[in-house]
């Protein structure tokens, strides 16, 4: 049995101090030792980006990392873009297309496109879909994401 | 899908890491971005008792130019150079190849020296490094040794690196003026491993061809520059003829595999379209450069 | 036959584009999925699954496991025997073979990814660790994994008291067929394969099972789509009546037919969290997604068409293997893709002499269930395929050909050979309009520039019809345990004025939580916002199944409106007595009842006060519940058509295939809400992309699932995907209540059809039919050199 390490994690703004066992997950200490069960797990090795996250405002999948190496850091998930009656200017855009069904994919699209709209340009729709080929969505086949990412670039986005 | 149990440490300096790496002996793994490595933890395809983080470890990250060539420390992301001026400026080359890097998530985090050591069969950046004819800086507690990167990458997953050591930075060198460049790649879906990619880098001087590199990637047990394919093209022009000369010895020079996704003789075959457009593009940009 | 009151007023909720009510939640990360339920105390379950493709099980050795850290208990098959009863998912229909479902495997296993032992730990992690402590003893057995080998007679048998692999056969036949064959002037003949998909879901499967020791009551959370029936079947299983076991699906991250079956990890997490009295959770990982959900689309199709020398149909004749995998799902049976691609392979052409023959054959790879399009993605794959070839061999233009042969208006109804009655529908004008919408004649005159220019350029049409909203005459296998042809509605106002409408459906991203409020709202005269959708909840209706089929606006819908409409009938009768005029002078719209002409009016609050709060008020025959239950049965089903075109351009060395542009121009009836409709068919057609494209089970010949993950299997991302036009026809439905047709899966019918017929288009120049999905660049590849080998003198 390896020994527990203790860490503190700045989540969302608050700093959580627990007592981890290396292996686990970030994205199991954010669900379950957190509770903070917006960021969701759809694979477990890197590739549907239903997990992704901010890390230091960069964004990451939560799968393949460890709560051990979040020691000191600042991680982001969708419960930080905003609550329901105040969504952020991001969230208000996917509710106006219609860019989410059954929602699974939805916070790891969120903060994929929080990430994007940061640090490309997104001149073209075709840059939006390249932006976005690491997140996986079996419901909306993209077509409404798009529009609603479309429709807030260039636009002012605030950090939290 | 969970990781097996393991020990972790944190290093905070190389000194630091080396201590860690004696201690679990061969049994531990150096986790840098970890966008390899935890997918093989999570199928448990892989048991280190001792996971080492060497992400902490300051002054790995940095991107410097000499009169020379391009100095990236081994830390630095893919994100990092994807962005760089520097690379921008002196390995455009580099720069195109990094957009084709998995996603902006996996980027972010993922580490050159990371990529270097796992060396993938199909991933973009050991075949950047053959193409650039890179040295990797590798520290121990025995000191610093330089390898080429041609010398480094020895087979599928495998590398010239033993347990106690780390990379410590990639040496570029520049290109040499007149140099135009090409970069293809075919692969599944966009952001995938390559079927097959090819690097060209070609310098002209006097409507001939002075240098030439080619390099592929996802066509063998590791990445490869086509030398024969290569010294065909010295001293000549590139016409119709010679590309497809070119081409056949690029064919004829490399061993693909047969997967899931496609055969040998498919990417035989794409190996060859792509050398012609590489070739092609770097023949254009080599006559657009200014200097 | 239309029953409902007719709405005379302006529709301003049914048919408007009003933004989800499920939006909020999941867009802010407080959507409730299964995993989400933060259980005290709860377990948490891992199973070993079986590494051996078909092998006798001769021991299980868990002593190791029992004693690892962390480890509660480990369950076998036989440890469950006294807990568990077996299932069979049955039928009536003649030469079927129904295999029972059990939540561990018993004597032998049938495919890689079967389930053995079940741990049950303090963490995922440490019975993670312990399922490498079991170790089982097995006799491997006769490899049985291609469906043409296991068809034939003397093949190893996967469920020996069978007798036989092919555990379904079935013929349709109309008409004089062979008499047709035999004088038609054209023959058109191919052989059609579809190989294997897996549904993937973002979110995996997942369940948790809580004991009440009090009352020896269970419920279940599961990521399914059918809770009724999981409620059902597990009370049959455990012995425990339906109102002691309640089945929830929460927030479900989608299914695509692959949560909406009966699954053994279900059966387990009840039978162990009774027998512990604590709380039991399995939630699978996209390993276990992958080698144990339930696949489809794995069809074997020998078709040939028969035509005079205009193009019309004189004869179609199709022989199908249906690869069902290791067991009959529960409830459909094997028989439920299989039959399906027969039985609608005649599209919505006419066709008047018919023979279609089918056998589903059991092999060792995961079940085959229900996935999106359900058989007749494949029949529209091989009916559009064989037209196409059609018009090339005649001379005739694709769309032409189609025009030619598509059911007219007029001739509807039409009875198509398998017995299946399009109602309704806007055959025709759908290829018109999708034509119109992607300038088919001037995207022919392009594509032949483009051709001399040396670019491979291809267009391809699809048109296919659908049966949808199916009543309870129309059975997808007839005796099958389940009935899904009705579905119930209770709608209800409480004494806070509160508006509840209860189903039986579950929707997995549907938006129907919108949509069916959407319906009350109208028929009630109540607000949108004001209504409350509550679904998914086996103990919300007296008997329901789920949402599969696209049935559940049909049904769902039709009984909403009949119980809103009863429930207005009430208010509107309380509330004559509260303004003192006559009820047919009152108008009840946007949550206020007033009078005609007049000024005075009342809310939906005021009334409900009156009738539940003020005593006296009221005369006793206006006092009554303002509620009502409805249930709605369309008795047989309706029609829903498109027509898809997808352009495609081929690199012609690469032969990497684009898809630059896809039209849809379909016909689902009424629209309740634009936004969700266009929504579902970019959802249909993406999963039809990576169908036509991208996506293959592959299982070697050592019966090993070799696409164990998303890094082998290829959902498609946004990049692979195309902007889509999609034009609508509500061609109200003259059969259902609201005039609703259903919708969801039409994507997936159209679009691999549309897809291949455009990548043949491209390569049409060097004489090469695309008649395998997916059409990978490495078959491609394979096909073009063959056909330059052929070219050679």
């Amino acid at each position: 049995m390896s020994k527990t390490c203790e860490i503190s994690v700045t989540v969302n703004g608050t700093t959580h101090r627990a007592a981890v066992e290396p292996r686990l997950l970030l994205s199991d200490f954010l669900r379950h030792t957190l509770g903070l069960t917006g960021t969701h797990v759809g694979c477990e090795h890197g590739v549907c980006g239903a997990c992704t996250v901010l890390v230091d405002g960069d964004s990451a999948r939560a799968c393949l990392m460890f709560a051990v190496q979040a020691d000191g850091r600042s991680i982001e998930t969708i419960e930080s873009l905003g609550r329901i009656g105040q969504m952020n200017a991001l969230q208000e855009s996917f509710h106006e297309h219609h860019a989410l069904q059954c929602g699974f994919c939805t916070p790891g699209m969120l903060m994929t496109a929080t990430d994007l709209l940061r640090k490309y340009p997104l001149a073209s729709d075709d840059d939006i879909r390249k932006g976005l080929s690491g997140n996986l969505c079996r419901c909306t086949g993209y077509e409404h994401i798009v529009r609603a990412i479309r429709a807030v670039v260039g636009k002012t986005q605030e950090r939290p | 899908m969970k990781p097996p149990a393991f020990d972790y440490i944190a290093a905070g300096s190389i000194a630091m890491a080396f201590e860690a790496l004696a201690q679990a002996g061969d049994d531990a793994k150096i986790i840098a971005g970890g966008q390899s490595l935890v997918p093989m933890l999570n199928f448990r395809m892989l048991r280190p008792s001792v996971l080492v983080d060497i992400n902490r470890i300051a002054g790995l990250d940095v991107i410097e130019a000499t009169s020379e060539a391009i100095h990236v420390g081994a830390l630095t992301r893919h994100y990092q150079l994807e962005t760089s001026p520097l690379i921008a400026r002196h390995l455009p080359v580099l720069s195109c190849a990094m957009t084709h890097v998995a996603h902006l998530a996996i980027r972010n985090r993922g580490t050159i020296g990371g990529s270097l050591a796992h060396a993938d069969p199909a991933a973009e950046l050991p075949m950047m490094a053959l193409l650039l004819d890179a040295e990797l800086r590798i520290a121990s507690t025995s000191g610093e040794r330089t390898v080429a990167a041609r010398d480094f990458l020895l087979g599928a997953l495998t590398v010239d690196l033993a347990a106690g050591e780390i990379i410590t930075g990639i040496v570029l060198p520049k290109l040499p003026p007149h140099t135009g460049w090409g970069f293809e790649e075919v692969a599944r879906r966009h952001g995938d491993f390559a079927l097959a990619a090819v690097a060209a880098t070609v310098t002209v001087s006097d409507g001939a061809i002075e240098q030439a590199r080619i390099a592929l990637t996802g066509v063998g047990a590791t990445a490869l520059r086509a030398h024969q394919a290569e010294g065909l093209l010295i001293g000549r022009a590139l016409e119709a003829d010679l590309t497809h000369r070119a081409i056949d010895a690029v064919r004829d020079a490399i061993g693909p595999e047969t997967d899931l996704h496609a055969s040998s003789d498919y990417r035989r075959h794409l190996a060859g379209v792509l050398t012609g457009r590489a070739l092609a593009a770097a023949w254009r940009r080599a006559h657009e450069s200014a200097t | 036959m239309n029953d409902a009151p007719e709405i005379h007023a302006r529709p301003k909720i049914v048919g408007a584009r009003i933004k989800r009510s499920e939006d909020p939640r999941l867009l802010t990360g407080v959507g409730a999925y299964t995993d989400d339920r933060q259980v005290m105390r709860v377990l948490h379950v891992a199973f070993r699954r079986s590494d051996q493709s078909h092998a006798r099980i001769r021991a299980v050795d868990c002593a190791a496991a029992r004693m690892a850290p962390g480890i509660v208990a480990v369950f076998t098959a036989d440890d469950l025997s006294d807990l568990v009863k077996p299932l069979v998912a049955t039928s009536r229909m003649a030469n079927y073979y129904a295999t029972p479902i059990l939540p561990l495997a018993r004597g032998k296993v049938r495919y890689v990814g079967e389930p053995v032992v079940g741990i049950v730990a303090d963490s995922r992690y440490h019975a993670e660790d312990a399922l490498e402590l079991i170790a089982i003893d097995y006799e491997p057995l006769p490899i049985v994994i291609d469906p043409e080998q296991a068809v034939r007679p003397g093949a190893p048998l996967l469920h020996d008291e069978a007798g036989t692999n092919v555990i379904v056969s079935r013929e349709f036949k109309r008409g004089d067929p062979e008499a047709a064959f035999a004088s038609a002037p054209v023959h058109i003949k191919g052989r059609f394969r579809m190989h294997r998909k897996s549904p993937v879901a973002i979110e995996p499967r997942a369940c948790i099972a809580e004991y009440e020791p009090g009352r020896d009551a269970l419920t279940l959370h599961s990521a399914t789509q059918v809770p009724g029936i999981i409620r059902d079947a597990l009370s049959s299983a455990l012995d425990i009546p339906g109102h002691r076991i309640r089945v929830v699906s929460p927030d479900v991250g989608g299914g695509f037919g692959g949560k909406g079956s009966l699954y053994p990890e279900e059966i387990f997490v009840c039978a162990v969290a009774r027998h512990l009295r604590r709380p039991v959770k399995w939630t699978g990982d996209r390993l276990e997604d992958f080698a144990a959900s339930s696949q489809g689309f794995d069809e074997i199709v020998d078709a040939e068409l028969a035509l005079d020398n205009d193009g019309r149909i004189l004869a179609l004749q199709a022989d199908v293997i249906g690869d069902v995998g290791a067991y009959s799902i529960y409830p459909w049976t094997a028989a439920l893709e299989p039959v399906q691609v027969v039985s609608f392979l005649p599209g919505p052409y006419r066709v008047q002499n018919y023979r279609g023959r089918v056998q589903a054959v059991a092999t060792s790879k995961a079940p085959t269930g229900p996935y999106r399009g359900v058989g007749r993605p494949i029949s529209a794959f091989v009916m559009e395929r064989l037209m196409d070839m059609a018009a090339a061999k005649l001379g005739i233009d694709a769309k032409d050909i189609r025009l030619r042969n598509l059911i007219a208006d007029d001739e509807l109804p039409y009875k198509v050979a398998s017995g299946i009655v399009w109602d309704k529908s806007g055959f025709q004008e759908c290829l018109h309009k999708a034509c119109a919408a992607i300038g088919y004649d001037a995207l022919r005159a392009k594509q032949k520039q483009a051709r001399a220019a040396g670019r491979w350029v291809g267009i391809g049409i699809a048109c296919y019809a659908e049966l949808t909203g199916i009543g309870s005459r129309i059975s997808v296998a007839p005796g099958m345990p389940i009935n899904t042809g009705t579905e119930t509605a209770i709608v209800r106002i409480d004494s806070t004025g509160a508006i509840t409408a209860t189903f039986g459906i579950a929707s997995h991203g549907q938006g129907l939580e919108t949509t069916l409020a959407q319906v009350v709202a109208e028929h009630l005269g109540a607000r949108f916002e004001d209504i409350r959708v509550l679904q998914g909840d086996s103990s919300g209706v007296a008997g329901g199944t789920g949402t599969y089929a696209s049935r559940s606006m049909v049904l769902a819908g039709g009984a909403a409106t009949l119980a809103a409409g009863k429930v207005r009938e009430k208010v509107l009768n309380a509330a004559s007595h509260l303004l003192e005029a006559s009820a047919t002078d009152l108008v009840a719209e946007d949550g206020k009842i007033s009078v005609a002409g007049t000024d005075r009016s009342i809310t939906f609050r005021d009334v409900a006060r009156a009738v539940y709060a003020e005593m006296g008020r009221l005369p006793p025959d206006a006092r009554g519940e303002l509620a009502a239950t409805e249930t709605y049965d369309p008795v047989f089903g309706t029609t829903s058509s498109a027509t898809h075109i997808a352009v495609v351009e081929i690199d012609p060395e690469t032969y990497e295939v684009r898809v630059e542009r896809f039209a849809v121009a379909e016909d689902c009836g009424r629209l309740v809400n634009p936004l969700i409709v266009d929504g579902q068919v970019h959802g249909g057609v993406a999963q039809g992309v990576g169908a036509a494209l991208y996506e293959e089970v592959v299982y070697d010949a050592q019966g090993q699932i070799t696409t164990a993950s998303l890094v082998d299997y290829l959902v498609p991302s946004a990049c692979e995907i195309p902007p889509m036009q999609v034009m609508h026809l509500e061609s109200y439905s003259p059969t259902t209540l609201g005039g609703f047709r259903g919708l969801g899966e039409g994507g997936t019918i159209g679009a691999p059809a549309a897809i291949a017929n455009a990548v043949a288009d491209a390569l049409a120049p060097l004489g090469i039919e695309i008649n395998e999905l997916p059409a990978t660049p490495e078959r491609l590849f394979r096909l073009i050199e063959a056909a330059r080998a052929r070219a050679k003198p």
